[in-house]
């Protein structure tokens, strides 16, 4: 499958104006044959626990994807947020997990950028943005997931430092990650802190093995036990923890909605390639109407996803609320990529169910309609938009 | 009268197969067909064509710059009709030579040599071998002869009529050569060739094409990466696009996934099989028998099976 | 010193359709640099990373060749030429190598000119060949290996069954092959400023002279080629299916 298609290059052209999308185009084309060429192959090799993430997340920091959507002041490149977003589209066709790490921790990029002091951002941006740095974004607790601000997590000022007690779950990069962003109740609300991985009050669990899918990516817990932070590792101020968390999860959210068309695309590509050779009754298997309704389906679900999450990326990229239709285009895309993968397994039969070439796709789909707020709690967020607004 | 049709090949293997290519386009053009060889005639040199043997103080075949200057400095004095060179590297570089010193049209590698309305008219492989280009150019002009497009006469040349040619000094030296194993046109010509590509873990592994390969008394080949980018086997055994053409009765490749660029220089065999892993694999889609398994485990099982016939 | 690499926008031969009639549908279809040559970008950027100086990148080919000409700008030319012709014009392998020749004039102090073993469409591999004829210059075809001190060059040639080392005086005009190097991918920030560079435009018309090489050779057709392969598949475990293959293999009379 090619990963940069002419659909691909249609979209940037109806959203961002002919002259601008050759620009981005450019931009895409390059960095989709590297993911055909140096990510893509290991993807298999990356389920089965045979390669590791390392060595794909390296040659994708070393290609500037993580610089994309930052400012050139810190090392980035100010390229318009809804091409990141397609950019991850197709680093997720590529290998899912490796676009899962790299997008999280992008996150916590982003939270820097957005809500950094100037020496915050200085010290860490750069560092972030070319991948010498890798970050983890730790808000979910054992006990609390999508009800964030239920968390137990605490920090506590003492003098000019804040002690941090407490429990974050299924970490993305936990125990890799250099960089936590670690949220916690501070008395009267939240704060976001910047806790390094080499402190010695975190410690990470054992590794989450048992995971379905995004194998590759390292899940974890980690404990914060008389965790002693210096006071500049707060991020913005006291108390804007949670209406930080809110803003990152919404941007993050569009680019997660997009990762998963990229897998869902790559299950389709596969599903559509065995249709078509496929001899069944004296006919094709992609000939059967059933097949077809398949194909359509996968289509329609497909496009859709990635038109709802680019619009959400220019509704933030002009500066207007997407909480939204962020919501909205995670739960499509990631709930379509799960049926659109689950109908290529279908459509593969047994070699579907037999082949981690296939089913994996399912699997990585999968987790996405649980991690980065549950499809369940992102239609209450939705509905409560809607019911807000005038009839 | 039209100018004689020339025909010219470095390796002794292909000198046959465009004589043929030239008698055949002579009789088009109601012209002579010659036979140019520089320095020696090709030992075992098969064709009815008049032989001309050029030569200079130095070797001309020593370098292109030389034999396309020994060219040069007959058809000066003689003119020709047509310049058919076999493909080989040194000859394509000396048909550009030519082509460019005469400023006469260029065809390009190809075969079906055909005469319309004056022109001489070539079919050649375009996009990785999807597509074929008829390309026509004014007479005189160049061709290069794709191997195995023209059978060589059953027939030895009589005398060759010996030409001195004084050509100068060439403008790039060989300061050192290495010998490789094979001639370039070996396996071209191969009737049976397996050959073996990335689907192999590691070298050692590639006694098991080897032994398929001594049981159908076939020619190794391989496709890029093997010889390119692991140096496994030797650039004469590559197969391809930027390797060798070949076209053999029967091509077995094994582990080869089954790119554009080598599809392109296997697509004249007469019977393909792909043994590869992966079902989805190219190669099936230009095979005429495939198995879908283990290579470690297929290709032991058929060399056995050939040996029980 | 001052490097030209030649480089071709080609049509990405995997992705090209062929329309109801057989021919190929060339219009809109996906162009990008042809793949061999992204081997003479590299050398050509090597060698100035090694020894100073500047790669120019020339081209001939329509408007849609500006791809393939930031596509070598990225990965590390200096300036670039681009020698416009319209697909009505484009010339056939000599006049192509007659107008690059031209151009490379131009340009003036030129010390190396680099192209690569063919074009991924024709891959026919002589433009390298003709351009040095025409400016009268020394020319290493199929290079492994290439290296220079300013005043001469010297080349690792492959022409299978003999390696060589070939030298020549600069300048000169050097084809490498694709093992000579693995091109380099470049980042995303070099893509975007190699997308803001000018690149300077040059219509065929202007170097066409007198002495044109107008050699009545044209492309008359290009028709798909129909591949009917039987396609069979034997399965069954390792032993049952090579017994198929093998009995398959007897019937078809090649063994």
């Amino acid at each position: 499958m090619k990963i940069f298609g002419a659909e691909q290059e249609r979209t940037l052209g109806s959203l961002y104006g002919a002259e601008a999308a050759e620009v981005y185009s450019a931009l895409l084309r390059s960095l989709s044959v590297v993911l055909e060429e140096e990510v893509a192959p290991l993807s298999l090799a990356l389920d089965e626990g045979k390669e590791g993430i390392s060595r794909p997340r390296r040659v994708l920091f070393d290609q500037g994807l993580c610089k994309l959507p930052h400012p050139a002041e810190f090392g980035g490149m100010d390229i318009p947020f809804g091409v990141y977003a397609l950019a991850m589209e197709l680093a997720g066709a590529a290998d899912a997990s490796t676009a899962m790490s790299l997008g999280i921790h992008n996150t916590v990029a982003d939270a820097v950028s957005r809500f950094g002091s100037p020496e915050q951002k200085k010290r860490f941006l750069p560092a972030l943005l070319s991948g010498k740095k890798l970050a983890a974004f730790a808000l979910t607790e054992p006990t609390s997931g999508s009800d964030a601000r239920a968390m137990h997590t605490t920090a506590a000022r003492e003098g000019r430092h804040y002690v941090i007690e407490g429990s974050k779950m299924f970490i993305t990069n936990a125990g890799e990650a250099d960089l936590y962003l670690v949220f916690a109740a501070t008395g009267d609300g939240h704060g976001a802190f910047l806790v390094e991985g080499t402190n010695p009050g975190l410690k990470v669990g054992k590794p989450l093995k048992e995971k379905l899918g995004m194998r590759a990516s390292h899940t974890a817990e980690v404990r914060l036990a008389k965790c002693k932070v210096p006071e500049d590792s707060l991020l913005g101020k006291e108390g804007a923890g949670f209406e930080q968390a809110k803003q990152l999860l919404d941007s993050s959210r569009i680019v997660m909605g997009m990762i998963c068309v990229g897998i869902a695309r790559v299950a389709y590509a596969e599903a559509l390639a065995y249709a078509k050779g496929r001899d069944l009754f004296g006919k094709k298997l992609s000939d059967m109407q059933l097949t077809r309704e398949k194909v359509a389906n996968a289509a329609m679900e497909t496009n859709a996803s990635r038109l709802l999450c680019m619009h959400a990326a220019r509704l933030k990229e002009s500066g207007k609320p997407y909480s939204s239709e962020a919501a909205q285009g995670k739960v499509l895309a990631t709930e379509s990529a799960a049926r659109t993968c689950d109908a290529a397994i279908q459509l593969l039969g047994g070699y579907g169910y037999t082949s981690a070439d296939v089913h994996r796709h399912w699997r990585d789909a999968r987790l996405l309609t649980i991690g980065e707020g549950a499809s369940e709690v992102l239609r209450l967020l939705i509905a409560s938009q809607e019911l807000e607004k005038e009839p | 009268m039209t100018g004689a049709v020339l025909s010219y090949s470095e390796s002794p293997d292909l000198a046959g197969e465009v004589a043929a290519a030239g008698q055949e386009v002579a009789k088009m053009l109601g012209a002579e067909a010659v036979s140019l060889e520089l320095d020696e005639v090709s030992p075992g040199l098969l064709t009815a064509n008049k032989v001309v043997l050029v030569k200079g103080e130095l070797p001309l075949e020593a370098i292109a710059d030389s034999a396309a200057a020994g060219i040069l400095e007959l058809v000066k004095a003689r003119g020709f009709g047509a310049l058919l060179i076999a493909e080989t590297r040194f000859g394509t570089i000396v048909a550009a030579k030519v082509a460019a010193r005469l400023r006469v049209g260029s065809l390009g590698k190809g075969k079906k040599l055909r005469v319309d309305e004056g022109r001489l008219v070539i079919e050649r492989d375009v996009y990785g071998g999807r597509f074929t280009a008829t390309v026509a150019s004014r007479l005189p002009c160049v061709a290069v002869v794709q191997a195995g497009a023209y059978e060589a006469a059953d027939a030895s040349p009589g005398p060759a009529e010996s030409v001195a040619v004084t050509v100068g000094e060439p403008k790039v030296a060989i300061t050192q050569t290495k010998q490789g194993q094979q001639g370039e046109a070996g396996i071209k010509s191969a009737l049976k060739i397996v050959s073996a590509g990335r689907g192999f873990a590691r070298k050692e592994d590639l006694v098991i094409a080897q032994d398929l390969a001594s049981a159908l008394g076939a020619s190794l080949g391989c496709s890029r990466p093997l010889s390119s980018d692991l140096g496994w086997m030797g650039e004469e055994a590559h197969i391809g696009l930027t390797g060798a053409y070949v076209h053999p009765q029967l091509y077995v490749a094994i582990g080869i996934s089954g790119q554009l660029q080598h599809v392109a220089g296997i697509k004249d065999s007469k019977v393909i099989v792909a043994i590869n892993k992966d079902a989805h694999a190219p190669i099936f889609q230009v095979a005429d028998y495939g198995i879908v398994g283990d290579l470690y485990e297929v290709v032991p099982a058929l060399t056995k099976a050939l040996k029980q016939g | 010193m001052n490097i030209v690499v030649l480089v071709k926008s080609a049509v990405d031969e995997a992705e090209l359709k062929a329309d109801q009639s057989g021919h190929p549908v060339l219009k809109g279809a996906a162009t990008k640099m042809s793949a061999f040559d992204m081997n003479g970008v590299e050398e050509a950027v090597k060698l100035k990373e090694k020894n100073g100086g500047t790669v120019i990148v020339l081209t001939l080919g329509g408007p849609e060749a500006k791809k393939a000409i930031k596509e070598a700008m990225a990965m590390g030319g200096t300036k670039a030429v681009h020698v416009l012709a319209e697909a009505a014009d484009a010339p056939d392998s000599l006049g192509t190598a007659y107008c690059l020749a031209q151009a490379i004039k131009r340009i003036g102090a030129v010390d190396l000119v680099v192209s690569s073993e063919g074009a991924s469409d024709t891959y026919q591999g002589e433009v390298g060949a003709m351009v040095a004829e025409f400016l009268d210059l020394p020319f290493i075809a199929y290079a492994k290996k290439v290296e220079t001190d300013g005043v001469k060059v010297r080349c690792e040639q492959g022409l299978r069954g003999t390696v060589r080392v070939l030298e020549a005086r600069l300048p000169a005009v050097v084809s490498v092959v694709s093992e000579a190097n693995v091109p380099r991918y470049p980042t995303l920030l070099q893509v975007m400023v190699a997308g803001k560079k000018a690149i300077e435009d040059v219509p065929i018309a202007s170097l066409k002279g007198p002495d044109y090489p107008d050699t009545g050779t044209v492309v008359v057709d290009v028709s798909v080629q129909s591949a009917s392969r039987k396609r069979v598949i034997f399965d069954g475990t390792p032993e049952e299916a090579a017994r198929k293959l093998a009995g398959a293999l007897k019937q078809e009379g090649v063994l």
